[in-house]
C-alpha cells in the first residue's frame, strides 16, 4: 500500500464511517473495509473468481449487495451446450465464486437458472456451470417450463409493455446477473441488458417486434442488484453460439456494476465498439435505466 | 407351481428390460440391455439378410423359443393374460391367414414396401405402445407432483411432452385394446394368425430337436395342462402337441401332476413328417426370400415420389431416403431417445410404404449440434451410428433463405435470431441497409438441423429446412480446430 492508497483508504473509511451512522443504512457494510463503493469495478488479467473478490471489494464487498436471509437468483448465460473454452457460457468458477460469496453473506438460498437456448440439460452439463454452481451450494434450477414464468408489466416500456418472466426473477430478494461478453449476430453484442433475454419465456417475440426496443425495455423491468460481466474469454465473432475456440480471444477481463447500462459500456469498450453505437445501450440510457456516460461514474481500475 | 411363478417372473422381467432398457432409455447403442433390441427377427434380417437363416436354424433346434423369450410382444400378451387370470380355453388358429399374412409381407417387402410388416412387426408395435402410450402416461404421472411442487427443481421436474403424433398414437391404442381383448380371453392368439415373425419361426418348429412331448402313459388326461397354454397348441384328450405352435414357455409341464410332460429330444421312430417336411420347404423359401430380398435392397434405390411439397428430413446417420425408408420398421426407438423430442412418427410422410416411419419435425425444436443420440439406438440399421464429430458435418437438410418473410425486411428492424442460433454460421449477418443486418446462408456449411427454422420468429417463417434426398457432408467451418487467440488487456480503453 503506497501513500496515496492510504490517505484515500483512510479518507474513504471516514466517509464510510460517517454514512454507517445514517439510518437507512444501518449494519449495511458492517465488518466490511469500507471505502467509498465504486460505481463500476474494472479488473483485468487474473482468473475469473479472484478478478471477482477484488471487483467486489471495490464495490463495497457482497455486504453490499445480500443480506443475511435474503434468496439470491444468480443468472448466468448457459444458452449453449459446449464447453467453457469455446466461451459462449459464463465461465463456471465465476459463477461457483459469486455462489459462495452469496452464501457467505448468510443468503438463505442461492438459484441458478437460465432459459437456454440447446437443451437445458444438455447446456447445464456441457458447461460446466450445474456442477460449479451445485458444488458451490447453490439450487441449479431447470427454465425450460411455461408453468415458472409469470405475466409482468413493465412500466415506461416503449415497445415492450409485458412479457412472461421466470418467476425467481420477480420473486428473489436479490438478483445478480452474470453475462459473458460476446459478439452478436442480430444485436452487435450481447452483455449484461442482452443476457435479460435469458429470464424471459417468449424470445420470439423480443426478436419479432424490435431486438434493440425489446432489450432496452425488459431492462426496466428488474434492475439486476449487481452485473457481473465475464470478459476472460471474449467470443470475437460467429457469437453468440460460436463455431470454435478460434472465434474467442482471451481477455482475462471482468467488468462489475449495478448500473447495468454503465456496464454494458465498459464492456462494450472492451470489445473494442462504441457503446452508443449499440442500439440496445442507448436506447436504454435514453431510458434513464443507466448511464452509458463512463466519465460520469467512480470507476475502480484494478490490475492483477 | 413353482414353473409358473418363474415363467411370470421371466414374462415381467422382460417386459421391464424392453420398455426401460431399449425404448424409454435408448441412449446407448452399445450397451447390453440393446442386446435383446439386436436380435429380433426382423430388425436382425434387415440389418444382416443372412441372419433368418440363424433364426431358421435355432427354430428346427428348439422350436419357437424366441417367441416365449425374447418377443417383446409376446410377453406382453401373457402378461396381460396373466392380469386377467382366466383359464384358457384353447384356441384353434386360421391357418390359412398366417401363411397369406406372411406371403403379403414378403410380397410387400419385395415390392419396396415395408407397410404391412411395420403394421403388425411385434417388435415394431411394442416399440410403438411404449413410446405413444406408455411414455406420455409417465410423462403425466410426473408431471403433477412436480407441477405441485411448488419452486423447480432438477429432480422433480417437469417433463416435455412425448413425442407422440395423432396417427401413431390413434392406430396404436386401437391395436393395444384390441391386443389385449384377446390376450385377456385367449392368450396369446395374435402369435399364430397375424404375427409374420412367429409364423415364419413356425414354419420351421414341426419337430424340432428340443420340445414338449407326451407321455401317453403317464397321462391321466386331467387337461390341466391345456388351461394354462397360451397359444392353445396343446390337447389332452389326443394327446398331441402342435409344435409349430408351441413357444416352449413351459407353462404345461408346471401344471402337469402327472409328469406325463417334458422337454426333451425325440424318443426312437419319431421321425419327420410329411407335413413337416413340407413346412420346412415353404420355410427355407420365405428365408431366402427374405434375404434375398433384403441384400437387394442395397443395391437398388428406387425413388417414389413422396406426397409432401417439402421433403422431410431423415435422421442424421440415415444416408439417404431410400435406405431409410426401406430398412426402418418404426419401431420408434429413436423416437423415444431423441433428447429433443423432434423425431416423431408420421402417418405418410414417407409415402404409403413408410407407414408411421417418423421424420424430424422442426416446430417442436431442432436437432442440437453436439447429440447424436439417435444415431446410436436403431436396431435396423435404418440409422447408422455416427460419432458426434461425424454427425456435426453430415447434412441431412439445407436451409432456405425468403427474404420477403424475414423480420429485417418486413419491419425494418433487427432481428438474427436464425444466425443466432446456427451452429455453423451457414446462416450469417451481412449488412443489410440503415445499419441493419440480414441473413445469408451457405449452403456449403448448412447440415439442415433446422436451429435457424426453429428460432425464426417470423410467421410464416423465412427459413426452412428441406430434406435431402441424399445426405451430404458438409465443409468444416473455416479454422475449426484452432485455439483461441491470447490477448489480453492491456489498458482499460475508458
Amino acid at each position: 500500500m503506497n501513500r496515496r492508497e492510504f490517505l484515500k483508504k483512510g479518507l474513504a473509511l471516514t466517509v464510510g464511517a460517517g454514512a454507517l451512522a445514517l439510518p437507512g443504512n444501518l449494519g449495511k457494510g458492517l465488518g466490511v473495509a469500507v471505502a467509498a463503493p465504486a460505481d463500476l469495478a474494472a479488473v483485468k488479467g487474473g482468473e475469473t473468481p479472484e478478478m471477482f473478490d477484488r471487483g467486489l471489494a471495490a464495490l463495497g464487498g457482497i455486504g453490499r449487495f445480500v443480506s443475511k436471509g435474503q434468496t439470491v437468483v444468480v443468472k448466468p448465460n448457459i444458452a449453449w451446450d459446449v464447453e467453457e473454452e469455446l466461451g459462449a457460457n459464463t465461465n463456471p468458477a465465476l459463477v461457483a465464486r459469486i455462489v459462495r460469496r452469496c452464501l457467505e453473506a448468510g443468503a438463505s438460498k442461492v438459484l441458478v437458472f437460465d432459459h437456454t437456448c440447446d437443451l437445458w440439460k444438455r447446456s447445464y452439463a456441457k458447461s460446466g456451470i450445474e456442477e460449479a454452481a451445485t458444488r458451490a451450494g447453490a439450487k441449479v434450477v431447470p427454465a425450460d417450463q411455461a408453468e415458472a414464468y409469470r405475466k409482468a408489466v413493465i412500466r415506461g416500456a416503449k415497445v415492450l409493455k409485458e412479457t412472461r418472466v421466470h418467476e425467481l426473477i420477480l420473486q428473489s430478494d436479490v438478483f445478480i446477473n452474470v453475462p459473458i461478453l460476446k459478439s452478436h449476430g442480430g444485436a452487435g453484442l450481447t452483455i449484461a441488458m442482452k443476457n435479460l433475454m435469458g429470464i424471459v419465456w417468449d424470445r420470439g417475440e423480443m426478436h419479432s417486434r424490435g431486438l434493440h426496443p425489446c432489450i432496452a425495455d425488459l431492462s426496466l423491468l428488474r434492475k439486476p442488484d449487481l452485473n457481473v460481466v465475464d470478459a476472460y474469454r471474449v467470443m470475437t465473432r460467429s457469437g453468440p453460439r460460436g463455431t470454435s475456440a478460434k472465434d474467442v480471444t482471451i481477455r482475462k477481463a471482468q467488468i462489475l456494476s449495478a448500473d447495468i447500462v454503465a456496464a454494458d459500456a465498459a464492456a462494450a469498450k472492451i470489445f473494442g465498439t462504441e457503446p452508443g453505437s449499440i442500439g440496445y445501450i442507448r436506447q436504454a440510457s435514453e431510458l434513464k435505466v443507466g448511464t452509458m456516460d463512463l466519465e460520469r461514474l467512480r470507476i475502480e481500475r484494478i490490475s492483477l | 407351481m413353482r414353473r409358473f411363478r418363474f415363467r411370470s417372473l421371466l414374462v415381467w422381467g422382460g417386459l421391464l428390460l424392453f420398455t426401460t432398457g431399449f425404448f424409454l432409455r435408448g441412449q446407448d447403442g452399445n450397451t447390453p440391455w440393446q442386446f435383446a433390441a439386436r436380435v429380433q427377427v426382423l430388425p436382425a434380417l434387415l440389418r444382416w439378410g443372412a441372419t433368418i437363416l440363424f433364426f431358421a436354424g435355432t427354430a428346427l433346434l428348439a422350436g419357437r423359443f424366441y417367441c416365449s423369450l425374447l418377443c417383446p410382444l409376446g410377453l406382453f400378451q401373457e402378461a396381460v393374460h396373466g392380469l386377467g387370470g382366466r383359464a384358457l380355453p384353447g384356441y384353434r388358429p386360421c391357418r390359412i391367414l398366417r401363411y397369406l399374412v406372411l406371403a403379403a409381407a414378403i410380397l410387400s417387402m419385395a415390392a419396396g414396401s415395408l407397410g404391412l410388416l411395420n403394421l403388425l412387426d411385434p417388435f415394431a408395435t411394442f416399440g410403438r405402445g411404449v413410446t405413444q402410450i406408455l411414455k406420455p402416461l409417465l410423462v403425466a404421472v410426473n408431471n403433477v407432483p412436480a407441477s405441485i411442487s411448488g419452486e423447480p427443481s432438477p429432480i422433480l421436474h417437469h417433463l416435455p411432452a412425448a413425442p407422440v403424433t395423432a396417427s401413431a398414437f390413434l392406430w396404436t391404442s386401437l391395436f393395444f385394446l384390441a391386443l389385449a381383448a384377446w390376450a385377456i380371453t385367449r392368450g396369446r392368439p395374435f402369435c399364430d394368425t397375424l404375427c409374420p415373425v412367429g409364423t415364419f419361426l413356425g414354419l420351421f418348429s414341426s419337430s424340432p430337436l428340443l420340445s414338449v412331448r407326451f407321455d401317453t402313459n403317464a397321462c391321466s388326461g386331467c387337461g390341466r395342462c391345456e388351461r394354462v397354454c397360451p397359444t392353445g397348441c396343446l390337447s389332452s384328450g389326443e394327446m398331441r402337441i402342435e409344435r409349430d405352435r408351441c413357444i416352449l414357455c413351459l407353462s404345461c409341464l408346471g401344471a402337469c401332476k402327472t409328469g406325463a410332460l417334458r422337454l426333451g429330444m425325440p424318443s426312437a421312430g419319431e421321425g419327420l413328417q410329411r407335413r413337416g417336411l413340407i413346412r420346412t420347404v415353404l420355410g427355407a423359401a420365405a428365408a431366402l426370400a427374405f434375404s434375398g430380398i433384403q441384400s437387394r435392397v442395397e443395391i437398388s434405390a428406387r425413388s417414389e415420389a413422396l406426397p409432401l411439397a417439402v421433403l422431410p428430413v431423415s435422421p442424421p446417420g440415415s444416408g439417404s431416403h431410400d435406405h431409410f425408408r426401406r430398412k426402418c420398421i418404426a419401431c420408434s426407438s429413436c423416437v423415444s431417445a431423441c433428447p429433443a423430442g423432434i423425431i416423431r412418427p408420421t402417418l405418410s410422410a414417407w409415402g404409403a410404404s413408410g407407414l408411421f416411419q417418423p421424420r424430424l419435425d422442426y416446430r417442436y425444436g431442432y436437432c442440437q449440434y453436439e447429440c447424436n443420440t439417435c444415431t446410436g439406438t436403431c436396431p435396423t440399421g435404418a440409422i447408422e451410428p455416427l460419432s458426434v464429430e461425424a454427425k456435426q458435418r453430415v447434412q441431412i437438410g439445407r436451409a432456405r433463405f425468403d427474404s420477403n418473410a424475414c423480420i429485417v425486411v418486413k419491419r425494418g428492424t433487427a432481428c438474427g435470431a436464425c444466425a443466432e442460433h446456427c451452429p455453423t454460421q451457414a446462416a450469417h449477418m451481412v449488412p443489410y441497409r440503415d445499419g441493419l443486418s440480414i441473413p445469408e446462408v451457405d449452403c456449403a456449411l448448412c447440415i439442415g438441423c433446422g436451429a435457424c427454422q426453429f428460432a425464426c420468429p417470423a410467421l410464416p417463417k423465412a427459413m426452412t429446412v428441406e430434406g435431402l434426398r441424399h445426405h451430404g457432408t458438409a465443409k468444416r467451418p473455416e479454422d475449426a480446430g484452432e485455439g483461441a487467440v491470447f490477448d489480453p488487456i492491456e489498458e482499460f480503453p475508458f
